[in-house]
C-alpha cells in the first residue's frame, strides 16, 4: 500500500471520516453523565437523553420503560449507524468493518452455542445476541455437536471461517470447550486483524496496531486471571493467547506461568505500559477492578485516536467509545433502577 | 417616524400569574404572541422542573397522535387539515381528551392486531395450498422416477432384498415441505448438503405468483421446497436448518386422499377468513374515519399545551407557592394588550383573584423587535443577516428600502433586462396568495420570499436604463438625437467661417475611417438630449471612454452621498442614546474629514461640468492632477479651476488635519475628565450633576473635597451601575482603532464604491457580446434563410439572456449591493449587536402533519 494517505485518503473515505467525526462529537459531555447520576427515575434519564443527541429515540417505546428498552434501543441507533458506514463504505474499508463485525459474530455464536448447551429456546437467546454481530448462518449454529462440525456444516462461509484453523477438533462442545472455541477463534481473529491493520501501513496502522496490541495483551492478561483455579492445564492456557500484543513472546510465556494475582502483576511490572494499569488496580474492597482499569485505558487510546485523520482507526474508535458510552448509561439506569446508588459514579468517563 | 426607523421601545414585565389560572393566562398570550419569557430557572436541569410531568403527558400524547397519523396514513385516509387552529384545551378537557385518545389507542392496537394475526393467517393457508398444488407435481415426477430405477440392471439382481430394504428404510422416510425466500434458496441447499451430507433430497419449485412476507410486509418471490430424507437425526436438522433460513414449514400429506382433504378444509377456512377480514378492516376503518376528523385539532392542542408548560417551567414560584411569577419582554405599545390577555385568562379559568403585570425597571438590554409587513421584510432580512440591531439603534433597513434598489440598478442598468425582472417579480406579487408558491421549494421560495425587492430592482433597473439608454445593450432614440451630422460638412456653413473649424468635406469622408463631430461648430450639437445618454453615442468608437468617464464620476458621487448620509445618521444614534458629546468629538470630525477630502472632490466633478464648455474644453485642467496637487503643494502653478483655488484648498486641508486629532483623542480625554468629575460628585450629590455641565469652574473646586467622600460612596454606584468599570485605556484603544478604520476607509471605501461602475460595464459589455454574437449573426443572413436561423437564434439569445444576463449577473450585482451596504454603508453608525424579539406565540408552531411524523 502506499504510503501518504493524505493524498489519496480522501477520494474513496473522506465522506465517511467526516461523517464519523460528526458522530463522535455527539457523545456524551462530562456534564451529561452529571446530570444524569442526578436522575431519580428511568424517565427523568430519558427526558434527559432527550436533550442530547440521542433525540427522542425512546418516544415510542410504551411504559414502563426498562433498562433493557433502553439498551436495545442504543445499540440498534448503534447498529443504524454502523450499517450507514458499512454500506456506504469502499473496499478496503469495508474488510476493516467486517474484521470489526468479527468480533460480536464470536460473542454471538458462543452465545448461542451456551444456549444450546443449557436447553435455551434461539429465539430466547436472539434477543440477546448483539445485533452487530448477526448473520444468517447464526441461529443454525446448535446442529453442531464438534468445532469441526461447526466449521464444516455452518461457518465456512461466513466470515469467521478463517479463523477456525486452530480450533478443528473433534472435542464434544461442552461449557469448557466452548470457552476454549471462543479464545481460540478470538485468538486468530485478532492476530488477523493485526496482520491486515499492519499491511494496510500508513497511519491506519500506526493507530491501529497499538489499540489492537492493547486489546491482545487484554485477553491474555483477563484469560490468566480466569484460569487461576481451574483445571486448564498451563500449556493449554499458553495456546490462547494472542501473539500480536507487547507482551509477546517473553510476557506471554511468563504471564503461562503465573499462579496468582501477584505473579501477574510483576509480570506486568516489566511493561512500562502494564506498569501504572496494575498500580491503580484498588485492592479487593472498593478501588477500581482491573476490568475497569482496562476499559479506562481503551477509552484513552480511543479518543487519542481522533487527534489523527485519514486512517480507518477512527471508525473502530468511534464504535468502541460509543459502546462505552453505552455501557455507561446502562450502569447508571441499572443503578437508578435498583436503587443503588453508592455506585452510581464507577462509570467509565469519556474525556 | 415610523416603527421601521427605531425598533420598538421593550420593558420588562413581571406577571403575577395565579397557579389555578397560569395555564389559561399563558394559553391567552400564547394566541397572541406579545411577550418573550426569559428563564428563570436557567440552572435548573430540565428534568427537575415543576410542570417536567406535565410536559411528560403532552409527550405521550403526542406518542398517541402520532401512532394514529401512522395508522390513518396506512390505510390511505385523507387527513382534513383545519382551516382555523383550535386553542389550547382547558385543563378539564386535557383529561378528557387523554382518556379519550387512550381508549382509542388501545381499541385500535386490538384491532390492528387481531387484523395483522387474520392476515397472518390467511397468509399462511393461503402458502399451504400454494404448496399443496406445486408439490403434487414433485411427486407425479418422483412416481415417474421409479420405474428407471428398478429397471436399472445392476440393482436388478439382488431386487429382493433391495426392495425389502427400501421398505424398512421407508418406514422412517420422512418428508418436510415448505416456503422459502427466494434469496435464500442457494445457501439453504448448500448447507443442507454440507450438514446431511447429501442424505436427503430437495425439490424445489418457484411460486409463480408473489405472496406478502408476513414479518415485514414486503411482496416477493417465493420458493416451494420437498426435502425427502431417511432417519430421526437427520430429520431434526433439517428441521433446524428450516429454522435457520426462516422458512415456513408445513406438514406433508402422505396420501393423496389426505392431501384432497386437507386441500378441500383449506379452501373453506380460506373463505371463512376472507370475510372475518374484510369486516374487521371494515370496523377499523370506520374507526380510523372517525379518529381522522379529530387528529388534526388534536395535534395542534397538544404542541399548544407542550409550549404552555414549556413556558412555565421558566417561571418561579414565589414562596407562598400560590402564584407562578414570570418575567417577560413586552413591547410597550402591545402592555395594554397584555393587560387584557392576562384578563381574559383569568376570566376564562373563573378564578377569584385576577393575574396581574408590573413592569420594573431594568439595567438589561431588551431585545430587538421591529415590526414589519410583506413589503418591509425582505429588506429588514438584509439587514438582519448581518446583524440584528441593537435595542433602539436606527434601523437601516428603512434606507436600504430605496437605496438598495437603486445600487442594484446602477450595477444592472438596461431597462430591457430590468423590464423582464420586473414583470417576473409582478407575477408572483400578483399571485403571492396561491398556495403552490407558498409551499415552493428551496430557491424557487428564495425568489419569493424576496418579490418585493426584485420587484423595486426591476423598476429601477428600468429607470437606470433609460438614463445609460440601454435595452438589451442597444441604444433608443426616443426624443431625437440632439448631434446633427450634416452640419459638420463645409457645404452648409458660410465660407468665412471655414477657417476657424475644422470642416468636413467629400474627401476627407471618403478617406478617413474614423471622423469626429466637433461641438464647438454651430448646428453640430444642438443641446442634450432630454432623458439619459444621447443615443448617437451607440455609433462612436469612443462611446465606452465616455461611458466609463460618466460611471466613473457617477459612482464616486453616489458613494460619497451614501456614506455621508451613514455618518449623519450616526449623529440620530447618538441624539437618541443621549451622548451628544459623541456628536461633536466623532461625527462632526467624521464628517469634516469625509467632506473636507472627498466632498471637495464632488464639488470639482460638478464645477467642471457646469463651468466648461465645448469651446473651452481644451483648456480644462484634468481633477485628477488638481486632487493630487492638492495634497503635494507643487511647486509649480497650475492655472486652477477658479481663482483662489489654492488658499480653499490649503482651509480644507488644515481642517481635515485638524479633525484627526479630535477624532482620535477626543472621546476618550472627554471621558476621562467626565469621569474624574463624576467620581467627585458621587450619588450624594446627583443635584450638582445638572450644573456640572454649565459650570466647570465649580466642578473643579468642588472636586477636591469630595474626593474623599468619593471612595466609600462608590460601592453604591457601582452596585446601580451593573456595567462599564472605567478603563481608559481600553476606551483609548477602542477609539482610536475606530478612528484609524474610519480614516483608512473613507479612502478604501470611496475606492469600493467604483464596483457600481465596474459592474455596470461588465454587464453593458456582456449583453453587447451577446447581441453581436448570435442576434447580428442570425440578421446578417440572407432574407430566404434567414427567417429558419433566426428562429432558433432569438431562442439562444432569450434563454442565454435570462440565465447569464439575469439570473448570472443580477445574483452578482446583489451581492455587490449587499456588500456596499453591509460594509460600506451600515459600519459608519450600524452596530447590530442586539437579540431579536421572539414572542411566545403559537403562530411559531408548525401546523403540519409532515413534521410530527418524522
Amino acid at each position: 500500500m502506499l504510503e501518504g494517505a493524505e493524498f489519496y485518503f480522501n477520494v474513496d473515505h473522506g465522506y465517511l471520516e467526516g461523517l464519523v467525526r460528526g458522530c463522535k462529537a455527539s457523545l456524551l459531555t462530562q456534564q451529561d453523565y452529571i446530570n444524569l447520576v442526578q436522575c431519580e427515575t428511568l424517565e427523568d434519564v430519558k427526558i434527559h437523553l432527550q436533550t442530547t443527541d440521542y433525540g427522542n429515540f425512546l418516544a415510542n417505546q410504551t411504559n414502563p420503560l426498562t433498562v433493557s428498552k433502553i439498551d436495545t434501543e442504543m445499540r440498534k441507533k448503534l447498529c443504524r449507524e454502523f450499517e450507514y458506514f458499512r454500506n456506504h463504505s469502499l473496499e478496503p474499508l469495508s474488510t476493516f468493518f467486517t474484521y470489526m463485525t468479527c468480533s460480536y459474530m464470536i460473542d454471538n455464536v458462543i452465545l448461542l452455542m451456551n444456549g444450546a448447551l443449557q436447553k435455551k429456546s434461539v429465539k430466547e437467546i436472539l434477543v440477546k445476541c448483539h445485533p452487530l454481530g448477526r448473520f444468517t448462518e447464526m441461529e443454525a449454529v446448535n446442529i453442531a455437536e464438534t468445532p469441526s462440525d461447526l466449521f464444516n456444516a455452518v461457518l465456512v462461509e461466513t466470515a469467521l471461517a478463517p479463523f477456525f484453523q486452530d480450533c478443528m477438533s473433534e472435542n464434544t462442545l461442552d461449557e469448557l470447550n466452548i470457552e476454549l472455541l471462543r479464545n481460540k477463534l478470538y485468538k486468530s481473529y485478532l492476530e488477523a486483524f493485526y496482520k491486515f491493520c499492519k499491511n494496510h501501513g500508513d497511519v491506519t496502522a500506526e493507530i491501529m496496531c497499538p489499540i489492537l496490541e492493547f486489546e491482545a495483551d487484554r485477553r491474555a492478561f483477563i484469560i490468566t486471571l480466569n484460569s487461576f483455579g481451574t483445571e486448564l492445564s498451563k500449556d493449554d492456557r499458553e495456546t490462547l493467547y494472542p501473539t500480536c500484543g507487547k507482551l509477546y513472546p517473553e510476557g506471554l510465556r511468563l504471564l503461562a506461568q503465573a499462579e496468582d494475582f501477584e505473579q501477574m502483576r510483576r509480570v506486568a511490572d516489566h511493561y512500562g505500559v502494564y506498569k501504572p494499569l496494575f498500580e491503580a488496580v484498588g485492592d479487593g474492597s472498593g478501588g477500581k477492578t482491573l476490568e475497569d482499569v482496562f476499559y479506562e485505558r481503551e477509552v484513552q487510546m480511543n479518543v487519542l485516536a481522533f487527534n489523527r485523520q485519514f486512517h480507518y482507526g477512527v471508525f473502530y474508535a468511534y464504535t468502541k467509545l460509543k459502546e462505552q458510552e453505552m455501557r455507561n448509561i446502562v450502569w447508571i439506569a441499572e443503578c437508578i433502577s435498583q436503587r443503588h446508588r453508592t455506585k452510581i459514579n464507577s462509570y467509565i468517563p469519556i474525556v | 417616524m415610523g416603527s421601521l426607523f427605531r425598533s420598538e421601545t421593550m420593558c420588562l414585565a413581571q406577571l403575577f400569574l395565579q397557579s389555578g389560572t397560569a395555564y389559561e393566562c399563558l394559553s391567552a398570550l400564547g394566541e397572541k404572541g406579545l411577550v418573550q419569557f426569559r428563564d428563570l430557572n436557567q440552572n435548573v436541569s430540565s428534568f427537575q422542573r415543576k410542570f417536567v410531568g406535565e410536559v411528560k403527558r403532552c409527550e405521550e400524547l403526542e406518542r398517541i397522535l402520532a401512532y394514529l397519523v401512522q395508522e390513518i396514513n396506512r390505510a390511505d385516509i385523507p387527513l382534513p387539515e383545519g382551516e382555523t387552529s383550535p386553542p389550547a384545551p382547558p385543563l378539564k378537557q386535557v383529561l378528557e381528551m387523554q382518556e379519550q385518545l387512550q381508549k382509542l389507542e388501545v381499541e385500535l392496537r386490538e384491532v390492528t392486531k387481531n387484523k395483522e394475526k387474520l392476515r397472518k393467517n390467511l397468509l399462511e393457508l393461503i402458502e399451504y395450498t400454494h404448496m399443496l398444488r406445486v408439490t403434487k407435481t414433485f411427486v407425479k415426477r418422483n412416481v415417474e422416477f421409479e420405474p428407471t430405477y428398478e429397471e436399472f440392471p445392476p440393482l436388478e439382481n439382488d431386487s429382493l432384498l433391495d426392495y425389502s430394504c427400501m421398505q424398512r428404510l421407508g418406514a422412517k422416510l420422512g418428508f418436510v415441505s415448505g416456503l422459502i425466500n427466494q434469496g435464500k434458496v442457494e445457501a439453504f441447499e448448500k448447507m443442507l448438503w454440507r450438514v446431511c451430507k447429501g442424505y436427503t433430497i430437495v425439490t424445489y419449485a418457484e411460486l409463480d405468483e408473489p405472496l406478502e412476507d408476513p414479518e415485514t410486509g414486503e411482496v416477493i418471490k417465493w420458493y416451494v421446497f420437498l426435502i425427502s430424507f431417511w432417519g430421526e437425526q437427520i430429520g431434526h436438522k433439517v428441521k433446524k436448518i428450516c429454522d435457520c433460513y426462516h422458512c415456513h414449514v408445513y406438514p406433508y400429506p402422505n396420501t393423496a386422499e389426505e392431501r384432497k382433504e386437507i386441500q378441500e378444509g383449506l379452501n373453506t377456512r380460506i373463505q371463512d377468513l376472507y370475510t372475518v377480514l374484510h369486516k374487521t378492516e371494515d370496523y377499523l376503518r370506520q374507526v380510523l374515519c372517525k379518529a381522522a376528523e379529530s387528529v388534526y385539532s388534536h395535534v395542534i392542542q397538544v404542541k399548544k399545551m407542550k409550549a404552555i408548560y414549556h413556558m412555565l417551567n421558566m417561571c418561579s414560584f414565589d414562596v407562598t407557592n400560590k402564584c407562578l411569577i414570570a418575567e417577560v419582554w413586552c413591547p410597550e405599545a402591545d402592555l395594554h394588550d397584555l393587560r387584557r390577555a392576562l384578563e381574559q385568562g383569568s376570566r376564562e379559568s373563573g378564578a377569584t383573584i385576577p393575574s396581574f403585570m408590573n413592569t420594573i425597571p431594568t439595567k438589561e438590554t431588551p431585545p430587538t423587535l421591529i415590526r414589519t409587513n410583506k413589503f418591509t421584510e425582505g429588506f429588514q432580512n438584509i439587514v438582519d443577516a448581518y446583524g440584528v440591531g441593537s435595542y433602539r439603534e436606527v434601523n437601516p433597513a428603512l434606507f436600504t428600502i430605496i437605496t438598495f434598489p437603486f445600487l442594484f440598478a446602477v450595477m444592472f442598468g438596461d431597462f430591457g433586462h430590468g423590464f423582464v425582472m420586473f414583470l417576473f417579480a409582478l407575477l408572483l406579487v400578483l399571485n403571492e396568495n396561491h398556495p403552490r408558491l407558498n409551499q415552493s421549494q428551496e430557491i424557487m421560495r428564495m425568489f419569493f420570499n424576496g418579490r418585493y425587492i426584485l420587484l423595486l430592482m426591476g423598476l429601477f433597473s428600468v429607470y437606470t436604463g433609460l438614463i445609460y439608454n440601454d435595452c438589451f445593450s442597444k441604444s433608443v432614440n426616443l426624443f431625437g438625437s440632439g448631434w446633427n451630422v450634416s452640419a459638420m460638412y463645409s457645404s452648409s456653413h458660410a465660407p468665412a467661417e471655414h477657417r476657424k473649424m475644422v470642416l468636413w468635406n467629400d474627401t476627407i469622408v471618403r478617406h478617413s475611417r474614423v471622423l469626429q463631430l466637433d461641438p464647438s461648430v454651430p448646428g453640430v450639437f444642438q443641446g442634450p438630449y432630454p432623458l439619459g445618454i444621447d443615443p448617437i453615442w451607440n455609433l462612436a468608437t469612443n462611446r465606452l471612454t465616455f461611458l466609463n468617464s460618466f460611471k466613473m464620476k457617477m459612482s464616486v458621487i453616489l458613494g460619497i452621498i451614501h456614506m455621508t448620509f451613514g455618518v449623519i445618521l450616526g449623529i440620530f444614534n447618538h441624539l437618541h442614546f443621549r451622548k451628544k458629546f459623541n456628536i461633536y468629538l466623532v461625527s462632526v470630525p467624521e464628517l469634516l474629514f469625509m467632506l473636507c477630502i472627498f466632498g471637495y472632490l464632488i464639488f470639482m466633478i460638478v464645477y467642471k461640468w457646469l463651468v466648461y464648455s465645448a469651446e473651452t474644453s481644451r483648456v480644462a485642467p484634468s481633477i485628477l492632477i488638481e486632487f493630487i496637487n492638492m495634497f503635494l503643494f507643487p511647486a509649480s502653478e497650475t492655472n486652477g479651476l477658479y481663482s483662489g483655488q489654492e488658499h480653499v484648498q490649503r482651509l480644507l486641508l488644515v481642517v481635515t488635519a485638524l479633525s484627526v486629532p479630535v477624532l482620535f483623542l477626543g472621546k476618550p480625554l472627554f471621558l476621562l475628565w467626565l469621569h474624574n468629575g463624576r467620581s467627585c460628585f458621587g450619588v450624594s450629590r446627583s443635584g450638582y450633576t445638572l450644573i456640572r455641565k454649565d459650570s466647570e469652574e465649580e466642578v473643579s473646586l468642588l472636586g477636591s473635597q469630595d474626593i474623599e467622600e468619593g471612595n466609600n460612596r462608590m460601592e453604591d454606584g457601582c452596585r446601580e451601575m451593573t456595567c462599564e468599570e472605567f478603563n481608559f485605556g481600553e476606551i483609548l484603544m477602542t477609539q482610536v482603532i475606530h478612528s484609524i478604520e474610519y480614516c483608512l476607509g473613507c479612502i478604501s471605501n470611496t475606492a469600493s464604491y467604483l464596483r457600481l461602475w465596474a459592474l455596470s460595464l461588465a454587464h453593458a459589455q456582456l449583453s453587447d457580446v451577446l447581441w453581436t454574437m448570435l442576434v447580428r449573426v442570425g440578421l446578417r443572413v440572407d432574407t430566404t434563410y434567414g427567417v429558419l436561423l433566426l428562429l432558433p437564434v432569438i431562442a439562444l439569445f432569450a434563454v442565454l439572456t435570462i440565465f447569464i444576463l439575469l439570473i448570472m449577473e443580477g445574483l452578482s450585482a446583489f451581492l455587490h449591493a449587499i456588500r456596499l451596504h453591509w460594509v460600506e454603508f451600515q459600519n459608519k453608525f450600524y452596530v447590530g449587536a442586539g437579540t431579536k424579539f421572539v414572542p411566545f406565540s403559537f403562530r411559531l408552531l408548525s401546523s403540519k402533519f409532515s413534521d410530527d411524523v418524522a
